[in-house]
């Protein structure tokens, strides 16, 4: 019922075009072209295509009025070679909406759509899009994290700490060796010559790197490098958190020389999150970023 | 209304009318049929129709039909003229097409 009103008000609106093209065409012709035009329309099958019908005719009487205007004068010429023909697109010849036409509006529609994208904030989120994976840009490296000096209670200040030559110099704690428990002493109790000056207990650190179940590089080793015998070592900053899991993407340090195997050595360092091995502060695990080199080797 | 000499400027969209005629040249086609086998625009096809009758290549008539009968209004037919189509032929076959040489 709905279509029907719709064709009806349509048709309305073409058969309301369709007069006013022909009461503009000339005289000789109007009458003509009106009842021509309401016939061949009632062909045309689809709302939107009488609509296309009734607008072509609007354009087909300015041209037919504007040819009949500019044939007056050249009623009674006569070609001088009636059997020569010449091809020359006529401009009124070009369809209604030609595929220039077509063309230029397809382009400004998608300016505008571009203007508009970037006026509600979507220029950030497609530039990411599209900027690819890599970006020619120096990384930093990432600042060291110093735990805070281990408090150290109740241990003497090297001023309160008697002088005496007979001091021996003192040894600098070995890495490898944890103390672990910090002089118990307390002010009251004085310091007693011949111990070790307290120093800052240095932190025992472990790097991290990849664990226990940690991706292949087998599994990444893109099937086009293999195909071109691509190989090389790439080196990926990666950043995990105390349970070894990425806490910010992989970054490309440097380049195994091939962009396939750069792109699989961020992916394999994505993969393995969760799988990393923490860095370790006294045992501790700890957030850490390190460098992982992921080597792409062929075997026979 | 046809003025036989008169300098028809041959554009795609006339040549694809004509072509049309040339399928049957006895035929009588309305703007409707024409557009049916060119699939042009109306505001292409009808003055190129008015253009070709003007020149002499058609002519047209309206439909001897009944309105009342048929259900439908009458439509204007045209028709190559024998002019009209020893013009198109000459056209076409100056693009080597062979159409009635």
């Amino acid at each position: 019922m709905t279509s029907e009103r719709t064709q009806d008000w349509v048709d309305g609106i073409v058969h309301q075009l369709i007069r006013r093209a022909a009461k503009h065409a000339p005289d000789s012709l109007a009458d003509r072209l009106e009842e021509e035009w309401l016939a061949d329309m009632s062909e045309r099958r689809g709302s939107l295509a009488r609509l296309r019908f009734g607008i072509g005719c609007c354009w087909a009487t300015n041209v037919i009025a504007r040819e009949h205007v500019a044939a007056a004068p050249l009623a009674a010429t006569v070609s001088p070679t009636p059997h020569r023909y010449f091809i020359r697109m006529r401009e009124a010849d070009s369809p209604f909406f030609t595929g220039r036409t077509i063309t230029f509006m397809l382009v400004v529609s998608l300016h505008l759509a571009v203007l508009y994208g970037l006026a509600i904030g979507l220029g950030p989120t497609f530039i990411r899009t599209i900027a690819g994976p890599f970006e020619s840009r120096e990384i930093p490296p990432a600042p060291r994290i110093n735990p805070p000096p281990l408090p150290l209670p109740n241990i003497p200040t090297r001023i309160d700490l008697p002088t005496s030559h007979d001091m021996s110099p003192l040894e600098p704690v070995q890495r490898d060796v944890m103390t672990g428990t910090p002089n118990e002493a307390t002010p009251s109790e004085p310091a007693v010559a011949g111990l070790p000056q307290p120093q800052p207990i240095p932190v025992r650190r472990v790097e991290g790197g990849p664990g226990v179940g940690f991706p292949s590089t087998r599994d990444f080793y893109p099937d086009a490098s293999i195909r071109r015998e691509e190989q090389g070592i790439a080196t990926v900053r990666a950043c995990v958190d105390a349970k070894g899991r990425l806490i910010s993407e992989p970054t490309m340090i440097q380049s195994a020389g091939f962009r396939r195997l750069d792109e699989a050595a961020v992916r394999l360092a994505t993969a393995g999150s969760g799988r990393y091995r923490a860095s370790t502060e006294d045992g501790k695990p700890v957030d850490s970023c390190y460098s992982l080199r992921i080597r792409f080797q062929l075997r026979n | 209304m046809g003025k036989e000499g008169h300098e028809v400027r041959m554009s795609l969209q006339t040549l694809k009318v004509l072509e049309a005629f040339l399928e049957n040249p006895a035929d009588q086609l309305s703007g409707a049929d024409v557009h049916q086998r060119c699939h042009l625009a109306s505001g292409t096809l009808y003055p190129i129709l008015i253009r070709l009758e003007t020149a002499g290549w058609f002519v047209s008539r309206w439909e001897a039909i009944d309105p009342s009968k048929a259900g439908r209004p009458r439509r204007r037919q045209y028709r190559l003229t024998p002019m009209g189509l020893r013009r198109a032929s000459e056209v076409f076959a100056g693009f080597n097409r062979g159409v009635l040489a």
